[in-house]
């Protein structure tokens, strides 16, 4: 599979991210999204006329959706990823894939404007990220109440993959995280997970990191 | 200055292992607690180049800075410096620490311990933190009280609000509900929650 992508665009990182976590390897093509434009190039056109990235190729299908692309790597190699398969519980995966838009269309686009200097009106847009993450959080806190950890369940899916970069990305788009208890228990979990893989300014849990040297207690023992 | 204990978080929402941040006035406080499940307020700045602690982790009973690794320990004294690991360090490379206690699933901070301990709330437990644009006095009022406890009916509950004034305009609101609620009624009090934080934000006066 071939993944046309961006190493700073939360919507590419939520492919590699899935991926990594269900042991997918892909085809990495490196677009000069930003400064080059190269999205906007006449061969990334042809493959998506929208102009926007991640794009999947794979045996003749091409793929332009961020979210469809979750859908797809789940459904090709670790279909649990898709949620239960209750109709409720598909649903509620399809509800959360929608909701990944409006962060996209809100958090990240109130990120692009600080980062990228897009255009876009920013108070609107973070009220708009703050709506939603008010949303996630109410969500996420009942979850919590019925002893489950995640968007659909008591397991990982494409809806907790999708939801996640631009939630934890949303700082640099001028929305603190300091007020919602239930993502950051959240985000921690999703951090934890086997196969994590990380973006410039998101990390994997540091406490499951060896620490790097002894304790100065072990060397004055030593020593003495 | 406050000389009272101030409802900062609640008890639940820092596992064992975890730092979050948190308020004091005019103070940024990382909020951690250890592996053995102590809970501590220390003031969210790393002494070594200002970093935030409470993105910080925690090993045992240490909470390290996530830039360079630094770590401290009992009374925010830093043990380890990862770059010296042979160093002691020296011990004035000390973070202010502030007091903290839990009681009835919530966790108070002071800057100096007041003389009495925090109240409890007996027959009630922690339920939901939520963030609130606007004046504490506002939504007290809004609760149908005054104050910064207020006893309230919400959702078709009695429950227990303690505010939290916190800076930029901003409200703490720590919500305590009665013991025996089942999922379905935590649920509506969500909602109602949620709906008191819409009719404040927008100005409406109960
Ligand atoms: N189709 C959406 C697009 C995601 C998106 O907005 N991607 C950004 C990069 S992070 C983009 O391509 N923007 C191009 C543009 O807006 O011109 C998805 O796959 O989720
Ligand atoms: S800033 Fe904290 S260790 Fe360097």
């Amino acid at each position: 599979m071939i993944l046309y992508d961006y190493i700073l665009s939360p919507s590419c990182y939520r492919v590699r991210l899935m991926a990594a976590l269900i042991g997918r390897r892909l085809d990495l093509r490196p677009v000069d999204f930003h400064p080059g434009q190269e999205h906007l190039s006449e061969p990334m056109l042809a493959l998506n006329p929208a102009g926007t990235i991640p794009v999947l190729q794979d045996d003749g299908l091409v793929l332009t959706e961020s979210t469809a692309i979750l859908t797809y790597l789940a459904a090709h190699d670790a279909p649990a990823w898709l949620g239960e398969d209750t109709p409720a519980m598909r649903a509620r995966v399809a509800q959360w894939l929608a909701f990944a838009q409006r962060l996209t269309d809100s958090a990240g686009a109130a990120r692009a404007h600080d980062m990228l200097l897009a255009e876009g009106e920013i108070a609107a847009l973070r009220g708009q990220a703050t709506q939603a993450l008010r949303e996630l959080e109410a969500a996420l806190s009942a979850a919590r109440r019925r002893g489950e950890g995640f968007l659909a369940g008591n397991r990982p899916t494409i809806a907790d993959i999708a939801c996640f970069p631009h939630v934890a990305l949303a700082p640099d788009g001028g929305l603190p995280l300091d007020p919602y208890p239930s993502i950051r228990l959240w985000m921690r979990a999703i951090r934890a997970l086997d196969g994590f893989i990380e973006m410039p300014g998101i990390h994997r849990l540091h406490e499951l990191k060896p620490e790097p040297g002894p304790m100065p207690e072990v060397i004055r023992k030593e020593k003495a | 200055m406050p000389t009272d204990w101030t409802p900062a978080a609640l008890s639940d929402d820092i596992p064992a292992a975890s730092a979050a941040p948190g308020q004091l006035g005019p103070h940024d406080l990382a909020i951690w607690r250890s592996a053995s499940g102590r809970i501590a307020a220390w003031a969210d700045r790393c002494p070594h180049r200002g970093m935030r602690l409470s993105h910080g982790y925690v090993r045992g009973e240490r909470l390290s800075c996530i830039y360079h690794g630094w770590g401290y320990g009992e009374g925010g004294q830093c043990v380890r410096i990862p770059a010296h690991p042979e160093l002691t360090p020296p011990e004035a490379i000390k973070v202010p620490v502030f007091r903290a206690v839990e009681a009835s699933g919530v966790i108070w901070v002071a800057v100096e311990a007041p003389e009495a301990p925090p109240p409890e709330f007996p027959g009630f437990e922690a339920f939901r933190s939520l963030q609130v644009k606007a004046a504490p006095e506002a939504l007290a009022g809004a609760l149908g009280g005054s104050g910064l406890v207020v006893e309230a009916a919400l959702g078709g509950a009695t429950v227990v609000a303690l505010i939290q004034p916190l800076r930029d305009g901003a409200v703490g609101l720590h919500l305590l509900a009665p013991e025996a609620l089942g999922a379905a009624e935590l649920d509506a009090l969500s909602v109602a929650a949620e709906a008191l934080r819409r009719r404040v934000e927008e100005g409406v006066t109960a």
